[in-house]
């Protein structure tokens, strides 16, 4: 990861020769003293609150720590424990599932939501906050109850399908074959969060690159691939990286519709889920702490090649 | 820029009517009419599905708890205000002392989250510094980690700074930019801004202090209200922190506080938990509402036009 | 990445801070309060319950009744609530700052008391004197006592006579009926009530797995781990799936369904199922979820007497206090004027579950609604029942309810075969001890 900025910047070119280098590590130093006043108070937020934590969570995976007493070192115990470990891989499987899936689902309909949304209309405002409420609601547990009513075996959605002719005696949220996909459901349901972020990202794009469009008569599509997309891309990335690294840490959803379970038989046992599960459920904040670990290396990892990536269709104006 | 404007800018017009500033005036008045009828019908369609649920937890919150897991239809028979007289009494307090506790915390936490993420963000996005690159990285992995492994050494740690017990441990963090998504968010808002603005400021004789307070901040309104009404929305309706660190209930926030009602095991009360639901949603909602104005406002300063 | 001298400091820094906190560690004092010097007897108590509303009103009104006769204790409540009170709880007790009083379940006692974050309450001198027998046993783990029973709790099976009538069905005879018996009945339940209705919840939960283990002369724990083996629980998987098959229970969907619903959306509260497995603490819940009044019976034996059956109290909560408390005595004897007094019972009646001190439960009994009557009557008619007080689950053994329903629902999607599933159980239950 050390050379993000090259990497997404457009113009990003390497420097080669000596000359060159020094040149570079002069630029780069250019702003030191501002550069750090800036950065103060995140810097010390990250001495005080976070490396602390951060560093002690990595000490604690190689311990046998149950909170109560004091971690006991155990080296490599718990990541070798990982490997084999049934439940963790189930979880894993579950996570990846949700990613790949929920992920892309979610910020197409929030992208679409927002382009709607942001041509000029009226009743815009209101439905704006229309579309926002189920991310305000999404992790309560009032609407975790709704949910599993209704997609529960006589529950609005059978009821529904039942007056469509179908025969529907599915239990959605307590068979293991479906449990997954209406959590993902959920999860795409409560797309405000990313819609309000494109709206802000839109509302950035100068209007005057629309209007020159427009006095050339490029079409509706061709405006959006050759203007509105470009323009959005760093905001999109953002979407994306930021929902790929949530939606393994995905875990309120879950948490409140299977009742922490991640029932029915494990199918919504989210790798998160199932990390609190052992580090406050049973007791094994040493194990907790490796599963945290690997998911940073994970997420870690997705996000180093979504920043490789990004070089090749995210334009930034610097 | 100039890469994109030749791209933007297609050599042979695509369409050979007269060329109209809004492609929309092209079409004519009753295509147009149709075309938005039909959108508000879809939009009308979507908004029912999404906000079905909110309907529900209103009309339930007009309900005797035994009968609203029975109904899950919106019809209504009688209007069952006692929800919302004895839920504001039921609990040690009454309701708006934590209404206001988490009000109190709401407002440092924005106000910390836009001063010190924005000037994060604003290092991060513009400034050449060394090992720049290296504090991205970290900062990345800040959002990475899970909450559940953080939580118990930083309780340590605040208890041994002697603040377990206050409101310190959910504000003071945001003042020390510690939520990176809104750095992040902010950086990529930042990166779309020209770079001619601040460059043209530069030559002016601006410092970076100048630069980042009025050129800068006054470009990020979209990034500052989005990163506000998020603020507030997450704080809000956080659960886990104050729950790790307010012991005292009458300093209980309102997620703490609306817990309360349930019990899994005996009866909870629905009723009165769904009716604080409501008016704790209520604020939320007009946040919203009233906030993203800002969203839209704050672009018209933006470099186009 | 490269380290530079500078990066390695900081983290060195960082590291050197964290191993400097010693909260990792085992030290220092209950925070529950500055309050230095008792010697005048003076004390700072803070003390921690999970409930709702109505149980905080009681607690709030006896600890007002304690600190008005104790003027030199203050209290400080911590109310909570179930699922979210043991995650502060474990962070709090990882900080040292456990509350000195702590509502203890028995599910998280040895986790708590085994590695040392209990007080043993004898040692103290709680007052335990008037207790029933059998009662004060379960707080007790390898000789100490770390928590006190705070109210009774029955295993029961309680029973919808107006399903039962609306069937044609009599009600059965409690003290006689198998296990078999039972699905019987429930299958002639489900045929009669018609589609959307059935005879029982799934009553193979932990609870009555305990129970049909006991009843084979087995336990769920010992000491030294699981009390049982395979071939124990074969059948009772096996059992379960012939219940479903033949219509008894429910199918495996809404087994499933059901095993998430709060108490008060469950299928026997709402008129679905004609009976179904309830603590006797939770019956006056039951009754006031679904506005009837349920027959309260025993669970069923496998010889056809009820005196075979080998019923046990179970503390439905207790009391501990936490080993770092600064005053254990102020706690000790807080805990003991809670269980012994009458001005606490007055505030508390039964909420907590009927009283386990006799002469307390014989002065509360007449205030008592009529639903918590019949359990104290209940209570009080099984006692030639009682078998041995069955341990408190080991650690790691709180989980075994939650791992048996995995595989039970695993079996009855079809996915395994019971005596698959119980090995998979069994297993892994075996593993996640930590004895």
């Amino acid at each position: 990861m050390s050379a993000l900025f090259e990497l997404t910047s457009l113009k990003g070119s390497r420097a080669r020769t000596p000359e060159e280098k020094a040149a570079r590590r002069k630029e780069a130093g250019r702003d030191n003293l501002a550069g750090y006043l800036f950065l103060l108070p995140w810097l010390v937020g990250l001495v005080v609150i976070t490396i602390g934590p951060l560093i002690a969570s990595l000490y604690l995976s190689f311990t046998d720590y149950s909170l109560i007493q004091a971690p006991e070192w155990t080296g490599l115990e718990n990541y070798v424990r990982m490997l084999e470990d049934p439940r963790l891989h189930n979880a894993l499987r579950v996570t990846f599932i949700y990613v790949v899936v929920g992920t892309p689902l979610q910020l197409v309909v929030a992208l679409g939501i927002a382009l709607l949304l942001n041509e000029g209309m009226k009743g815009l405002a209101f439905y704006r906050s229309i579309f926002y409420l189920p991310s305000l609601l999404g992790g309560s547990v009032a609407i975790a109850l709704l949910w599993r009513q209704l997609f529960g075996t006589d529950g609005l959605v059978n009821q529904l399908l039942r007056l469509l002719g179908v025969d529907a005696t599915i239990g959605w949220v307590s068979d293991p074959s479906y449990a997954l996909w209406t959590i993902i459901l959920l999860h795409v349901w409560t797309f405000g969060s990313p819609m309000v972020i494109f709206l802000a990202g839109l509302r950035q794009i100068p209007a005057m690159y629309y209007e020159a469009a427009a006095v050339d008569g490029a079409t509706r599509w061709s405006r959006f691939i050759r203007i509105t997309l470009p323009l959005l891309s760093p905001i999109i990335f953002f979407n994306l990286v930021l929902q790929v690294i949530g939606a393994f840490q995905s875990f309120t959803q879950a948490f409140v519709v299977s009742n922490g379970t991640g029932g029915p038989s494990d199918s919504t046992m989210f790798y998160t889920l199932y990390l609190y599960d052992r580090g406050f459920g049973n007791f094994e904040m040493g194990y907790a702490a490796a599963m945290a670990w690997l998911l940073v290396v994970i997420v870690g990892a997705l996000t180093a090649v979504n920043f490789l990536l990004s070089r090749f269709w995210v334009f930034y104006d610097d | 820029m100039t890469d994109l404007d030749t791209a933007a800018l297609p050599a042979t017009p695509a369409r050979t009517e007269q060329p109209a500033p809004r492609s929309q005036q092209a079409v004519s008045s009753g295509g147009r009419i149709a075309r938005s009828l039909l959108k508000h019908l879809m939009l009308i369609l979507a908004s029912i599905v999404m906000i079905y649920p909110l309907l529900w937890l209103l009309v339930s919150s007009f309900r005797p708890t035994e009968v609203i897991f029975r109904t899950p239809g919106l019809w209504l028979n009688e209007l069952f205000v006692q929800n919302y007289s004895e839920g504001w009494f039921a609990l040690g307090s009454p309701f708006h002392v934590y209404l206001f506790n988490s009000l109190v915390v709401t407002v440092g936490a924005v106000v910390g989250n836009l001063v010190s993420c924005s000037l994060a963000a604003y290092a991060f996005a513009r400034l050449k510094f060394r090992l720049r690159t290296l504090w991205f990285a970290i900062m990345l992995v800040t959002i990475m980690l899970p909450i559940h492994v953080i939580v118990v050494p930083q309780y340590i740690i605040f208890n041994l700074l002697g603040w377990v017990n206050t409101i310190i441990p959910l504000v003071l963090p945001k003042f020390l930019a510690t939520d990176a998504f809104f750095v992040f968010l902010m950086v990529q808002f930042i990166r779309g801004i020209p770079r001619e603005l601040d460059e043209a400021a530069r030559i002016d004789g601006c410092g970076h202090w100048q630069i980042f307070t009025r050129v800068m901040l006054p470009l990020m309104g979209p990034a500052l209200a989005t990163s506000a009404i998020f603020t507030i929305i997450w704080t809000w309706s956080d659960f886990f922190t104050p729950l790790i660190y307010l012991t005292d209930p009458t300093k209980y926030t309102v997620p703490l506080a609306l817990r309360s009602f349930l019990d899994a095991t005996s009866g909870s009360n629905w009723g009165a938990m769904f009716a604080m639901s409501i008016v704790t949603l209520v604020p939320m909602f007009l946040v919203f509402l009233f906030g993203q104005k800002f969203l839209i406002r704050g672009i018209a300063t933006t470099g186009g036009k | 990445m490269a380290v530079n001298r500078r990066q390695f400091l900081t983290a060195a820094g960082g590291l050197a801070a964290v191993a400097g906190s010693g909260g990792l560690a085992a030290c220092g004092g209950s925070g529950s309060g500055g309050g230095g010097g008792n010697a005048d007897g003076s004390a700072e108590l803070a003390f921690a319950w999970w409930g709702n509303e109505v149980r905080n009103a009681n607690t709030t009104a006896a600890i007002d009744a304690y600190t008005a006769a104790n003027p030199n204790v203050t209290i400080s409540p911590q109310p909570g609530e179930w699922a979210s009170y043991w995650d502060k709880l474990a962070t709090q007790t990882a900080g040292n700052t456990a509350p000195d009083i702590i509502q203890m379940d028995m599910a998280y006692i040895s986790e708590y008391g085994t590695r040392g974050a209990l007080l043993d309450l004898e040692e103290y001198g709680v007052d335990v004197s008037k207790f029933a027998e059998g009662t004060v046993d379960s707080g007790r783990i390898e000789g100490k006592l770390y928590g006190v029973n705070a109210g009774i709790n029955t295993p029961t099976i309680l029973a919808n006579p107006e399903l039962y009538e609306e069937a044609g069905v009599d009600m059965p005879d409690d003290t006689t009926w198998t296990w078999e018996e039972y699905g019987a009945i429930a299958e002639e339940l489900s045929a009669k009530l018609g589609s959307g209705s059935f005879g029982s919840d799934s009553i193979f939960n932990d609870v009555l797995l305990s129970a049909y283990l006991r009843q084979q002369g087995k336990e769920l724990f010992t000491p030294e781990g699981l009390g049982f083996a395979v071939e124990d629980v074969i059948p009772w998987f096996e059992l379960m799936k012939s219940f479903v098959d033949s219509g008894a229970l429910p199918d495996a969907a809404r087994i499933s369904e059901g095993a998430t619903k709060p108490l008060d959306q469950g299928d026997f509260v709402v008129g679905n199922s004609a009976m179904a497995q309830y603590w006797s603490n939770q019956v006056e819940a039951v009754n006031k979820s679904s506005g009837k009044t349920m027959a309260i019976l025993r669970y069923p034996s496998t010889t056809g007497q009820a005196t075979d059956r080998q019923a046990w109290y179970k503390a439905s909560m207790l009391w501990s206090a936490s080993a770092r408390t600064r005053h254990p005595e102020a706690a000790v004897a807080l805990i003991s004027w809670w269980v012994n007094s009458p001005e606490s019972a007055d505030a508390n009646l039964a909420e907590r579950g009927i009283p386990a001190n006799l002469e307390i439960r014989e002065r509360i009994t007449p205030e008592l609604s009529e639903d918590q009557q019949a359990v104290a009557t209940f209570i009080a008619d099984i006692e030639p029942e009682l078998g041995t007080t069955p341990i408190a689950p080991p650690p790691g053994g709180g989980e075994l309810g939650d791992i048996m329903q995995r595989y039970q629902l695993d079996m009855l999607f079809g996915r395994t075969a019971p005596a698959d599933a119980a090995n998979g159980f069994y297993t892994e239950a075996t593993s996640n001890l930590k004895v």
